[in-house]
């Protein structure tokens, strides 16, 4: 009897991609679902408010007491984002915005002489406690990883019994 | 087939857009070079030992002037070369007159450049070198002028012939300078600070400065510049305020 070839490994195909489809759908519904049902996520922001000291000398180790200092933010080099004056022992405080991180400059001058510093300035963190909360972005991409690892190895097994 | 085709395709039209961004073009700007002797060469000064001194000429000649773009930025107390992943170097040499242009005279322009990358220059290397003709052939720095004290009048000319290589870092001054932007124009100084050889008279004995400075009166009293300066403790070449790394010889 002759058997319909098509018939038969068309029914085996539309089975398999049953299956992957089913598989799939079952993962996406994870995403749509309310994580907090499946992890109790906390998720715990701080912010450190970085003091700058600076303290500016003559070669000599004469403080400048009395400089003039501009300090220049990242996003504006050109425009001093603040001006103050050391104190008598040369020093010099601020709080930079954490907001804009990168390379700050500090511009100090007195009496026909000066120097600049450059102080690297970095970000806030968001801080994650110990029962590991994830955002809906880490989330999301665990669950592609997680579905694509899957399609790719039921394709890889429905092509091995092809074969 | 349609599919191995596809891909491969796709893959190298993005490539070759991202290429054809990077290659050549890219944004410019104009940067130009000023040479400054300040108030001090312009309005003239009182020395450390009281000659109160005013400048006829100060010819200066300044060669391998090249700006630089440098991450970190050079710190020229560490003594060490320029490394800038952008360069702007200037041919030839160039010989000003610092005194040039009266008392209220701006910084000299010495070149500008156009399309020039955009960013921030914040290192610039100089010479100080002989000059080959003119005013102060065959010497590095000419000072003219005259210098009264007590009564008393000294038309002086004093001949340098050291030769000094400044390699400096940032602009310090009043306002930033060297960053450049799309379309812009921006600028270098090489200020030159005369008070360090003179010392200051409005300053106390004591400062450093003063302390540095040979005076005026050793000229005064008829010695060459050979026998009284050392060029490379004088530190004459800054960038606004801020300091150089000089070795002259």
């Amino acid at each position: 009897m002759r058997r319909s070839l098509d018939t038969g490994e068309g029914a085996d195909m539309c089975g398999k991609w049953r299956s992957i489809i089913a598989i799939i759908g079952m993962l996406m519904l994870g995403l749509v679902l309310p994580t907090e049902a499946y992890a109790h996520g906390v998720s715990i922001e701080y912010t450190s408010n970085v003091e700058i000291e600076i303290i500016a000398r003559y070669d000599t180790g004469t403080p400048m007491a009395g400089a003039q200092v501009a300090v220049y933010a990242p996003g504006d080099p050109s425009t001093p984002w603040l001006t103050g004056v050391c104190d008598e022992e040369g020093r010099f405080s601020f709080v930079p915005d954490t907001s804009q991180p990168g390379i700050w400059d500090v511009q100090v001058r007195l009496a026909g002489h000066g120097g600049i510093i450059h102080i690297p300035i970095g970000e806030d963190t968001t801080a994650i406690d110990g029962s590991g909360g994830f955002s809906h972005l880490q989330i999301g991409l665990m669950v592609a990883c997680v579905v694509w690892g899957t399609v790719g190895t039921a394709l890889y097994f429905s092509r091995r019994r092809r074969t | 087939m349609g599919k191995k085709v596809f891909i491969p395709v796709i893959t190298l039209s993005i490539l070759a857009i991202i290429l054809s961004g990077c290659a050549g073009g890219g944004a410019t700007g104009k940067l130009q070079f000023h040479a400054n002797g300040e108030d001090f060469v312009r309005q003239g000064f009182v020395s450390k030992d009281g000659w109160s001194i005013s400048f006829d000429h100060v010819y200066i000649t300044l060669s391998d002037i090249t700006a630089y773009q440098t991450e970190p930025p050079y710190d020229p107390s560490l003594g060490n070369d320029i490394d800038g992943k952008v360069k702007v170097a200037l041919d030839g040499a160039y010989t000003m007159d610092l005194a040039e242009g009266g008392e209220d005279a701006p910084p000299l322009l010495v070149a500008e450049v156009s399309d020039v990358p955009v960013g921030h220059y914040n290192a610039i290397a100089w010479k100080m070198a002989k000059a080959a003709s003119g005013p102060s052939a065959g010497h590095s720095l000419v000072i003219i002028g005259t210098a009264e004290k007590d009564g008393q009048s000294l038309d002086f000319t004093i001949n340098i012939d050291e030769e000094c290589e400044y390699q400096c870092g940032e602009y310090v001054g009043d306002m930033r300078r060297g960053i450049l932007r799309e379309g812009g124009a921006t600028d270098l100084e090489m200020t030159f600070h005369f008070d360090h050889i003179f010392g200051d008279g409005e300053l106390l004995p004591g400062d450093e400065l003063n302390l540095a400075a040979v005076g005026f009166q050793p000229f005064a009293d008829g010695a060459d510049a050979a026998s009284v300066l050392n060029m490379t403790e004088m530190h004459l070449g800054h960038v606004g305020e801020g300091h150089c790394h000089c070795e002259c010889h």
